[in-house]
């Protein structure tokens, strides 16, 4: 239970980030680190137990048909990574309280919160789904984290979150393999598989994709690339997200696939390989600049890749050493990121070409930049020091012949001179120098420090001095976490942890380095600028552009292949397909005589009467150059086809194709008064292969239908729908019982559809300049200028009738006042009674939106139903509680959707009611919203229109268009949304580059 | 059979009209379209059974097949929301010529 409540609490953290920023802005940092304390103690219990050499372990049922289930289980390993997890965590965001301006700061605890419940539930995890899952958390709330940061984080959280979603895929093949391969989901038996012993390819392959995902999130060359990215974040962010956790999170997977692969050569050499060239490349790179952010990231590079090739030796002390240093550098790393903050916040700059002489005016941030980067030197008697002598040794273990284990040990020796150099560079350029000094204007004076800002920055740090004096303690926590890292048959390890190991060739290595160290610093005032240009023209970001760029243009060029902006050569294509599939399978059938015997009874005379009808109209409407004449025809093939659909004893259907008829006939004569009046030009290819084309295609319709439909009987799920219907829902009316119970989810989506459509529309129309969308009349290619009528003066009704509306509108608006409320009171019966006759949601929200139609229609000049915004709320409302219907169907029985019922006084009532309604609203709005918007002549512009069914009531149009690059088009030109918004001022007019 | 015919040629009317360059005509012919499917599904039901399938007043024997007209019935309303999509797209410049891309005021790459 205790893993239980670590992650409840961590859970109920990014819940609770809403009122608490709320009520106390930044300073909510507090209560939430107080939170993950609470978490930690939570879990204090646990880690008793697993230091007495057990393991806790706690599990439910989480998706029973697939055998997932919802297992933690602490083991060493989990527990000193949800220590640093959880603590690292509450003292970042003590810190935080300090650095962010004040004010709400919500995204930022929000993610960093669900962060943390992301990253505890990683280590914790004993289901591979699970860990998998987590594991993509932690990316995106990484990438949400560095995306928030404005504009500066924009491509750079792309970058992270391609990268990071690349190893995702690889963990996500490796995890699905496993599972299929061990036939368990559960982490610790798939991992303890015989399969790892008996299956070296297998393995091999797993292990490959597993270093992919750790190697993408540790910032591994060559996709280390993103973390100094990262750095676009703000400073708490880096330093617990790219310090101690998001980045650990890779070098734990590693760990915890390590009983699995600590001696599989494959693991060994890559990641020894790897990790040294990384911590080379790293330090290298951490040299040459002079944003101390970025020297810091480049540092984490550096010392990840340190981390992981001491993972990759394998043995027992070696992965000891590798999660001692985990622990000294998540102290260090993140109290050194922490004072760059402190730093940035004083000076007002990181950059150590313009920082002045800090330590004299910051004496304490001094010393403790000082211990810190003495701790990432390994310099005694720093934790650094030892967990670095630890490494050394555990290089004369690597595999593959004392050649090779010589080799990892003087690449560590020779990295550690560049980490001693970059530290020396942190120490001296950053405080002691000065090399600022000299520009730095007299009167300008450094901010003071908020005492939380600096103690908490300090406070990794300097907990990690006493540390190393008795790091004994850390024997059973680093023992246990190495335990967990080998195979469950390995003997139990004794690491044996001490300051002091007597004279021996680490200790003389330790000196030399540190010797070579000093040298640098003597020398600095040469060595550190000569060093500060970029080795290469391009960076990693570069590459990166340049794959995507690529990757994109071969997907257009694909893409060109098939698509088309016009629609003829989809239609084209779709029709000649059906055409000869059918036409070929009929003749098949035929000719086999496999055509079962027509059923009897399938013609009524009023299909013959229909038929014509449709025959002429459809042939007025293809014939019909004028568009009036055409949506007269159409109308008329509506009409038919309704009445074809009553004769086919489809009332709920007859209903509702009346009543969209009408609503469509009349959105199109609202788009008509602004189209040419004429179709105007034929085809390219000429109307003949138009013709050619409908003939087959209708020949193939008719045959298909004839050869298809009307040779059996009724269906058994007719017959079923038709007896047990009424007794499973007590509903009468089948149709509608099936649309909002039996197949309520189908309903449901599609009231999504009429959602979306709603919003569609208002996304479509703000894509477009007003001034492109609604161009003025005279541009328009059938533009004729009203006729000189000879009228009697100005202000005589003669006149009046003919140039004012409103006297037009009266008989209509005298009519609405009657028909309104009478349509709305059969609105609401038709809704009523839905479930048991004719009826229902969809038929009741038509009436209701042909009241809609009405009240637009009777206005005497055009202006919008209801206030601008309703239509889309409406549309929310509407999916709102089609999806809470739903859930309360979950709630109840277990399944989505499903309608309870009740009774109150007698009447019987089920939620399926209430379903309807929300179908009912999705159709009302969608409706609404294209009368408003189809309708804007005159007065308003469509799209002001669309603006303000977003924005609500505003002056004009705006004069941007939605979804487009702020920077790349628009050259500082005023009057985007939100200052326009804010004050009501309408836009210049512009928004070309011309 | 009879409504084979109607089928085929409310489809024939489709395909023709949505072969044309105006878009109003490519949704009147969608319309269409969508007419001829609704019959064909209804008549998937067959359609030798024309009684309205509300069973305690017009009984078992004689009603239609009800799944069909619940399938039909979402299909209408979904061509609603695909009309009014389309009818929107058609103002758009006060110029309904499929064949150029409306203005926009958009610069993007081609």
């Amino acid at each position: 239970m205790s893993l239980l409540w670590t992650l409840v609490i961590s859970a109920v953290t990014v819940v609770a980030t809403f009122p608490l920023t709320k009520l106390l802005g930044r300073h909510a940092g507090w209560p939430i680190a107080a939170l993950y304390l609470a978490a930690a103690a939570a879990y204090w219990p646990a880690a008793r137990e697993v230091m007495h050499h057990g393991t806790v372990e706690w599990s439910m049922p989480w998706v029973p048909t697939l055998g997932l289930e919802l297992s933690l289980r602490a083991d060493g390993l989990g527990t000193v990574f949800t220590f640093i997890a959880l603590v690292i965590g509450a003292v970042v965001l003590a810190y935080s309280t300090a650095y962010l301006k004040p004010g709400r700061n919500l995204t930022f605890y929000f993610y960093m919160a669900m962060f943390t419940v992301s990253m505890v539930g990683l280590v914790l995890a004993d289901d591979l789904i699970l860990l998998f899952l987590c594991w993509e958390l932690t990316s995106l709330a990484s990438f949400f984290l560095i995306a928030r940061s404005g504009y500066a984080g924009e491509a750079a959280s792309m970058r992270t979150l391609l990268i990071t979603f690349l190893g995702g895929l690889g963990l996500l093949a490796a995890v699905t393999a496993m599972v299929v391969r061990t036939g368990t989901t559960t982490l610790s038996e798939a991992l303890a598989h015989e399969v790892w012993d008996t299956s070296p390819g297998f393995t091999a392959t797993i292990a490959l994709l597993v270093i992919l995902a750790a190697f993408t999130k540790s910032a591994q060359f060559p996709f280390h690339v993103w973390l100094p990215d990262a750095m676009a974040a703000a400073t708490p962010v880096s330093a617990y997200l790219h310090a101690a956790a998001v980045v650990k999170a890779g070098i734990f997977l590693l760990m915890r696939f390590s009983p699995a692969f600590h001696d599989v050569p494959v693991w060994n050499v890559l990641l020894i390989s790897t990790g040294l060239v990384t911590c080379a490349i790293g330090g290298w790179f951490a040299l040459q600049k002079t944003d101390l952010k970025k020297l810091m990231a480049y540092s984490t590079v550096s010392q990840l890749g340190l981390i992981v090739a001491t993972i990759g030796v394998g043995t027992e002390y070696a992965l000891a050493a590798a999660i001692l240093h985990v622990i000294a550098h998540a102290l260090f790393k993140s109290g050194l990121f922490m004072m760059v903050g402190v730093v940035d916040h004083a000076a007002g700059t990181r950059d150590v070409r313009r920082l002045p002489v800090l330590s004299s005016a910051m004496p304490i941030a001094f010393w403790v930049t000082v211990l810190g980067c003495a701790s990432m030197a390994g310099v005694p008697p720093m934790l650094g020091f030892v967990s670095k002598e630890s490494i050394l040794t555990a290089m004369h273990e690597a595999p593959g012949g004392p050649v090779a284990a010589w080799a990892a040990f003087l690449g560590v020796a020779l990295t550690a001179v560049l980490t001693f150099a970059y530290c020396a560079k942190i120490v001296f350029n950053g405080f002691f120098d000065g090399r600022g000094q000299a520009k730095w204007p007299e009167d300008r004076p450094l901010h003071t420090t908020p005492w939380a800002l600096g103690t908490f920055a300090a406070l990794p740090i300097v907990v990690g001095l006493p540390l190393a004096f008795v790091v004994g303690i850390l024997d059973t926590p680093v023992g246990r976490a190495a335990a967990a890292m080998l195979p469950a048959d390995a003997e139990e390890p004794h690491p044996h942890l001490a300051l002091w190991h007597g004279i021996n060739l680490e200790l003389l290595t330790s000196l030399a380095i540190i010797v070579v160290g000093v040298f640098v610093i003597l020398r600095r005032r040469f060595f550190f600028p000569a060093r500060e240009h970029d080795t290469f023209s391009f960076d990693g970001a570069d590459v990166i552009r340049v794959i995507n760029d690529t990757a994109a243009d071969v997907g257009k060029s694909l893409a060109m292949l098939v698509r088309a902006d016009n629609p003829t050569r989809h239609v084209a294509v779709q029709f000649l397909a059906l055409g000869a599939l059918v036409l070929g399978g009929v003749g098949v059938l035929v000719a086999g005589d496999h055509l079962l015997p027509v059923q009897e009874g399938l013609i009524s005379p009023i299909d013959i009467v229909v038929l014509v009808i449709i025959a002429i109209a459809v042939a007025v409407l293809c014939r019909a150059n004028s568009r009036l004449a055409a949506v007269v025809a159409l109308s008329t093939v509506g009409a038919a086809v309704t009445v074809q659909i009553f004769a086919l004893g489809a009332p709920d259907v007859g209903m509702t194709q009346l009543l969209v008829e009408a609503l469509t006939v009349l959105m199109i004569m609202l788009v008509l008064q602004r189209l040419p009046q004429v179709f105007g030009r034929a085809p390219r290819w000429g109307n003949k292969a138009a013709l050619l084309l409908a003939v087959v295609g209708g020949l193939s319709a008719g045959l298909a239908t004839w050869a298809l439909t009307g040779r059996r009987d009724r269906s058994e799920i007719a017959i079923w729908y038709l007896e047990e219907g009424p007794v499973e829902t007590s509903g009468d009316n089948v149709v509608n019982t099936i649309l909002v119970e039996f197949r309520a989810l189908d309903t449901f989506g599609e009231l999504t559809v009429l959602g979306m459509a709603a919003v569609a529309m208002v996304a479509i129309v703000s894509t477009v300049r007003d001034k492109y969308l609604d161009p003025p009349p005279e541009a328009d290619r059938n533009y004729v200028p009203p006729p000189e009528v000879p009228l009697r003066e100005r202000g005589s009704t003669a006149y009046r009738a003919v140039t004012e509306a409103w006297g037009n509108a009266v008989p209509m608006q005298l009519l609405v006042r009657v028909t309104a409320p009478l349509l709305a009171i059969i609105s609401a019966i038709l809704f009523l009674r839905g479930h048991n006759s004719p009826g229902g949601g969809f038929i009741a929200a038509l009436v209701g939106s042909s009241i809609v139609a009405l009240i637009y229609l009777a206005t005497s000049r055009d202006r919008m139903v209801g206030p601008p915004r309703l239509p889309l709320r409406l549309v929310a409302l509407g999916v709102l509680i089609a999806v809470g219907t739903g859930i309360w169907g979950m709630i109840g029985h277990v399944s989505f959707l499903e309608p309870l019922h009740g009774y109150l006084f007698d009447i019987h009532l089920t939620t399926s009611m209430v379903f309807d309604l929300g179908v009912y609203l999705a159709v009302l709005g969608l409706v609404m919203e294209a009368f408003n918007l189809l309708g804007a002549t005159g007065g308003e512009s469509t799209r002001e229109r669309a603006d303000e069914a977003v924005e609500g009531e505003i002056s004009g149009p705006m004069d941007t268009s939605r979804g487009e690059r702020y920077a790349e088009t628009r050259l500082g030109i005023p009057g985007r949304g939100s200052t326009y918004l804010q004050q009501d001022l309408p836009p210049r007019k512009g928004g070309d580059r011309e | 059979m009879i409504l084979p015919i109607t089928i085929g040629v409310l489809t024939a009317g489709a395909i023709y009209l949505m072969l044309q360059r105006g878009m109003v005509r490519i949704i009147f012919g969608l319309a269409l379209l969508a007419h001829a499917a609704n019959l064909l599904i209804l008549s998937a039901g067959v359609t030798a059974w024309r009684g309205e399938p509300l069973p305690s007043r017009t009984g078992v024997e004689d009603a239609g097949d009800p799944l069909p007209q619940a399938f039909v019935l979402t299909a209408i309303v979904i061509a609603l929301a695909v009309t009014v999509l389309m009818l929107a797209m058609a103002v758009i410049g006060h110029n309904d010529d499929t064949k150029r891309m409306p203005e926009t005021g958009e610069t993007h790459r081609r």
